[in-house]
C-alpha cells in the first residue's frame, strides 16, 4: 500500500499542486511551497518505502541551484528584449507603426486588418510579449477598425490573433525560454522558428484575403477622406528598387574589400537602407518634393525599428552576435531611436525599467519556484513516473506529439507559458529525446501550441487582455460622434475561431513536415568561433550539456559531486569550488552546440544512431540515489559520463566534509 | 495595531527604494552587455570580468526586485477561480499562504543561503575564468533577496489582516480578473 501511493506520490504532487495554483497565489510561491511540502512527504516516506530517496541535505543545493539560474547568459536576453519592446512601445514608436502601416495599406479591401497583422508580426519581434502586443494594438486599431465598419467579430479575432504573434515570431521571450529549458541554443531555436512564424502571418493574411473576398463589406477599405497621407505608391516603389539596386551595389562593388561574408551583407544593406532613410530625411526638410508624402512617410517610420529588428535578428541569425548581445544592442538601439525622434526622457526610462524589472523578478522568481518543485519531483522520481506514461503511449513519436500537443493546449488553456515552459518542458523533453524527437522542433511545435492556447476561449490569455481593452459598454467616437455599441465577449469568441482553426492546421504541418524547423542545422550558426569565445565564461552553457533539462545545476553539481564522492553525506556541505565546478564543463559545451548529441534528424524522428541510455538520463540529478539499496551505481553515472564527458574530471568539487 | 503598521510602512518603503533602485542596474548591464559585445567585434577584446558583471548586476536586479513585485502585486497569480471569489475570500486566502506559503519558503531560502554565502566569502572564492569576478557578492544577492521578501512577506500579513478587520483601506489595486502584470501600465 505504502509502496502504491510512493510510486503514485508523482501524480498526486503534481495534481495537488495544478490545483494550488487554482487558489490565485502567486505561481512562483506556490509552486515553491508545493515543492517543500512535498519535500517534507517524501523524506517521510522513504524512510517506510524504498520508492523514494529524499534526503534533508538534498535541500541544501538550493541556494547553488538559484545561483545557476543566476548565471545562466541564457535569460540574460530576457530582460534586454523586454526593455527594448517597452521603449518602443512608450516612445509610441508602436503607435507610429501601426498607423503608417495602415494607411498604406488602407485603400485596400481589409487593408486595416493587414496591418493588424503585419505590425502583430514586427511588434512581436520586438515585445515578444502577448499582453504588450494585444493591448498596444488593441487600443490603436480596435476603435479605428470598428469606425470604418469591419465587422466586428472579424476585428476581434484579428487583433486577438495577431497579438500572439508575439509568442512564436522572433525573437520571442517563448523561444528564449524554450530554448534554455530544451538546453538548445536560442539562435538555432530563432532560425527554426523563422518558416512556420512566416507561414502563420501568411495564413493569416490569406484569410482576410479570403473574407474580403467573399464577404467584402466585412472588411471594407479605408474611405477617402481617412487616407491622410494621400496617394503615392509608385514613389515608394521606385525607392524600394533604388534601394534594391544599392544593396548589390554595395554587396558586389563597394564593400567587397569587407573580409567576412557577413559583415558585407550587414554593410550593404545598412547602405541601402540608410540612403532610402537620408533621401525621405531630406525630402522632408525641402519645399520641392522627390518623393511622395506617403513613400517619406512610411521610410521615415518604417525604417529605423524595422532597421533594428533586422539588425539584432539579423546578427543573431549570422552568428555575429549571441542572443543576449542581440538584445543588448537592440535595447540600446532601442534608446537611440527614440532619443533621435526626441521621445526619450527621464520619465520613460525610468518607467520603462521598472516594468522590465518587475517582470523579470517575477518570471525568475517563477523559474525558481520552479526548481524548488523540480528538486522534489524528480528526486520522487516524477520523472521516471512520466516517461513510464508516455512511452507507453501507442502511436510512436507520433503518437508521443499528438498527446503532448493536446495536455499542453489543455494546460496552455489555464497556466501562463511560463509555467508550462518551467514546469511541463523539462518534463517532456527527455522523453522526446528518447523518442529520438529534435528538439528544437519538439520546441516549436510546442511555441505554436501554446500560442493557439492562448488563443482559445474560454480562458486564452490573449482574450483576457483585449477584453480588457475592449468597449464593454456603448461608447462614442469622437471623429464621427456616432455612438458605436460595446463588443461583447461572444463576439470576441467567434472571432478568434477561425484563427484557432489555422493555428491548429499549422501545428499539423509542422509536426508532418519538419523540414520547415530542421533546416536550422543546415545554417547552423553555432560553430561559429563568435560562439565559442562567448561562452567561455560559460553561461548557460551548462544547459547545453545533456538530456538534464531544467535540472542543470543539480545535474551539474550533484551528479558531478556524486561522481567523484559517490556519496550522499558529501551534499551536508555546498560544494566550495562549484563556481568553477559548473563552468569547467563549458569549455567543453561550446563546442557541442552544433551537434548536441542529437543525430541528424531528416523527417519524423527516425534516429540512425543509439541515444544514450534513456531511463538512467535523467537521474543524473540525484546524487543520493548512489550507494542505496537497489540502485547500483554504475546507473546514475553512467550518462554522465556519456553526456558530459568533460564533467568528472574537471568538475570534481573537492569533498569537504563538514 | 498600529505599531504594525507602521512597522509596514517602513518595510515597504524600504523595499521601494530598494526595487526602484535596482532598476537601474538593469540599464548598466544593457549598456555594459552593447559595449561588450561592440568591443568583442570590433576590437576583438573581452573581459570575462565585464561578461561575469552583467549578470551580478541582472542577478542583484531580479532577487533584490522580488520582495518589490510583491509588494506591487507583479507576481503572476492563475485567477480563473478566483476572480469570481469575493474580495474578503481573496484576501483571507492571501493573508493564509503568505504565512503558510511565503513565509517558510522565503525563511528556509534565507537559512539555506547563509552558510553558503559565508564558506564562500571566507574562502575568498574567485571564478574560475581568468580574470573574473569574487564570487561572494552574487551569493550574498541572493541571501538578501530572500531576507527582503521574506521582511516583505511579514509587512504583506500585517496589510492583509489589517485590511480583512477593517483597519485599513486596501493599499493594492486589486487586479484580479484585470490586466496581467505585463500589460499594466506603470
Amino acid at each position: 500500500m505504502i509502496d502504491f501511493i510512493a510510486h503514485n506520490l508523482p501524480l498526486v504532487m503534481f495534481s495537488s499542486v495544478m490545483l494550488m495554483l487554482l487558489l490565485g497565489y502567486p505561481v512562483a510561491f506556490t509552486l515553491a511551497a508545493g515543492g517543500l511540502l512535498y519535500f517534507v512527504i517524501g523524506v517521510e516516506l522513504s524512510a517506510i518505502s524504498p520508492e523514494i530517496r529524499l534526503f534533508w541535505p538534498l535541500l541544501q543545493s538550493h541556494p547553488e541551484r538559484i545561483y545557476g539560474i543566476m548565471y545562466n547568459d541564457t535569460l540574460l536576453a530576457i530582460p534586454f528584449f523586454t526593455f527594448m519592446g517597452i521603449i518602443l512601445e512608450r516612445s509610441r514608436m508602436a503607435e507610429d507603426l501601426l498607423d503608417t502601416i495602415g494607411q498604406l495599406f488602407g485603400p485596400v479591401r481589409g487593408g486595416l486588418a493587414y496591418a493588424v497583422i503585419l505590425v502583430g508580426a514586427l511588434l512581436g519581434a520586438t515585445t515578444g510579449v502577448v499582453a504588450a502586443s494585444v493591448m498596444a494594438m488593441g487600443l490603436i486599431s480596435l476603435p479605428i477598425m470598428m469606425r470604418y465598419g469591419y465587422q466586428r467579430p472579424l476585428v476581434a479575432g484579428t487583433i486577438a490573433a495577431s497579438g500572439t504573434l508575439a509568442q512564436i515570431v522572433p525573437p520571442s521571450l517563448v523561444l528564449i525560454v524554450m530554448a534554455d529549458q530544451l538546453g538548445r541554443s536560442v539562435g538555432d531555436m530563432y532560425v527554426g522558428a523563422l518558416y512556420p512564424a512566416l507561414m502563420i502571418v501568411g495564413a493569416y493574411c490569406l484569410y482576410i484575403f479570403a473574407i474580403s473576398m467573399v464577404k467584402p463589406q466585412w472588411a471594407p477599405a479605408l474611405p477617402m477622406e481617412a487616407r491622410t497621407l494621400g496617394n503615392g505608391v509608385t514613389s515608394l516603389g521606385v525607392m524600394l528598387l533604388v534601394s534594391i539596386a544599392l544593396y548589390y551595389l554595395g554587396m558586389h562593388v563597394l564593400f567587397t574589400t569587407i573580409g567576412s561574408p557577413e559583415w558585407q551583407l550587414v554593410t550593404a544593406m545598412a547602405f541601402a537602407v540608410g540612403t532610402a532613410y537620408a533621401v525621405a530625411l531630406i525630402n522632408s526638410r525641402i519645399e520641392k518634393k522627390i518623393i511622395s508624402r506617403l513613400a517619406e512617410q512610411v521610410i521615415i517610420v518604417l525604417v529605423p525599428p524595422l532597421a533594428l529588428i533586422f539588425l539584432v535578428l539579423g546578427t543573431i541569425f549570422l552568428g555575429i552576435a549571441t542572443p543576449t548581445e542581440g538584445g543588448a544592442m537592440g535595447a540600446t538601439g532601442a534608446l537611440l531611436l527614440a532619443l533621435g525622434k526626441g521621445r526619450l526622457n527621464f520619465g520613460i526610462v525610468k518607467n520603462a525599467l521598472e516594468a522590465t524589472t518587475k517582470l523579470s523578478a517575477f518570471v525568475m522568481m517563477i523559474l525558481i519556484g520552479a526548481r524548488v518543485f523540480g528538486l522534489t519531483f524528480y528526486g520522487i522520481n516524477g520523472n521516471v513516473w512520466i516517461e513510464e506514461l508516455l512511452l507507453a503511449l501507442p502511436g510512436g513519436d507520433y503518437g508521443f506529439l499528438i498527446v503532448v500537443t493536446i495536455i499542453v493546449f489543455i494546460l496552455g488553456c489555464f497556466l501562463d507559458f511560463f509555467e508550462i515552459a518551467f514546469i511541463m518542458v523539462p518534463l517532456l523533453a527527455p522523453v522526446a529525446e528518447a523518442h529520438g524527437i529534435d528538439l528544437v522542433w519538439f520546441g516549436i511545435i510546442l511555441s505554436i501550441n501554446l500560442q493557439t492556447s492562448f488563443l482559445t476561449p474560454p480562458f486564452g490569455f490573449s482574450l483576457f487582455f483585449l477584453r480588457s481593452i475592449a468597449p464593454a459598454s456603448p461608447w462614442l467616437d469622437k471623429v464621427t460622434k456616432k455612438t458605436m455599441p460595446a463588443m461583447k465577449t461572444t463576439e470576441i469568441y467567434k472571432g478568434v475561431f477561425p484563427y484557432i482553426v489555422i493555428q491548429f492546421v499549422m501545428i499539423l504541418v509542422v509536426i508532418f513536415f519538419p523540414g520547415l524547423v530542421m533546416h536550422y542545422k543546415a545554417e547552423t550558426p553555432a560553430a561559429n568561433p563568435a560562439d565559442f569565445q562567448i561562452e567561455i565564461p560559460g553561461f548557460g552553457g551548462q544547459n547545453n550539456s545533456g538530456p538534464n533539462f531544467g535540472l542543470p545545476p543539480i545535474g551539474g553539481q550533484e551528479g558531478s559531486g556524486g561522481a567523484g564522492g559517490g556519496n550522499a553525506p558529501n551534499l551536508g556541505l555546498p560544494p566550495l569550488g562549484l563556481g568553477g565546478g559548473q563552468q569547467a564543463p563549458n569549455s567543453a559545451a561550446p563546442v557541442t552546440p552544433p551537434t548536441l548529441g542529437l543525430p541528424p534528424l531528416d523527417l519524423g524522428g527516425q534516429q540512425p544512431e543509439p541515444q544514450p541510455a534513456k531511463p538512467a538520463a535523467p537521474q543524473i540529478g540525484l546524487p543520493p540515489l548512489q550507494g542505496l539499496p537497489g540502485q547500483p551505481p554504475a546507473q546514475t553515472e553512467q550518462p554522465a559520463a556519456d553526456q558530459q564527458p568533460a564533467q568528472p574530471d574537471l568538475s570534481q568539487p573537492p569533498p569537504i566534509n563538514p | 495595531m498600529a505599531a504594525l503598521l507602521a512597522l509596514s510602512r517602513a518595510i515597504d518603503a524600504v523595499t521601494t527604494a530598494v526595487g526602484k533602485s535596482v532598476s537601474w542596474l538593469l540599464l548598466a548591464a544593457v549598456l555594459i552587455s552593447a559595449g561588450n559585445a561592440v568591443l568583442r567585434k570590433a576590437l576583438d577584446m573581452s573581459s570575462n570580468a565585464w561578461l561575469e558583471v552583467q549578470w551580478y548586476l541582472f542577478g542583484t536586479v531580479f532577487m533584490m526586485a522580488a520582495a518589490y513585485a510583491l509588494l506591487k502585486n507583479e507576481h503572476v497569480r492563475i485567477d480563473i477561480l478566483s476572480s469570481m471569489w469575493t474580495k474578503r475570500t481573496r484576501d483571507i486566502i492571501d493573508l493564509v499562504l503568505h504565512i503558510i506559503f511565503l513565509v517558510p519558503f522565503a525563511g528556509l531560502m534565507a537559512y539555506l543561503a547563509w552558510p553558503w554565502f559565508w564558506l564562500s566569502f571566507n574562502s575568498g572564492e574567485i571564478s574560475s575564468n581568468a580574470g573574473g569576478l569574487t564570487i561572494w557578492p552574487a551569493k550574498l544577492v541572493v541571501l538578501l533577496g530572500f531576507l527582503l521578501l521574506l521582511l516583505q512577506a511579514f509587512s504583506e500579513i500585517i496589510k492583509r489582516y489589517a485590511v480583512i478587520t477593517g483597519r485599513l483601506e486596501d493599499p493594492r489595486h486589486d487586479t484580479a480578473g484585470e490586466m496581467p502584470p505585463a500589460a499594466t501600465e506603470v
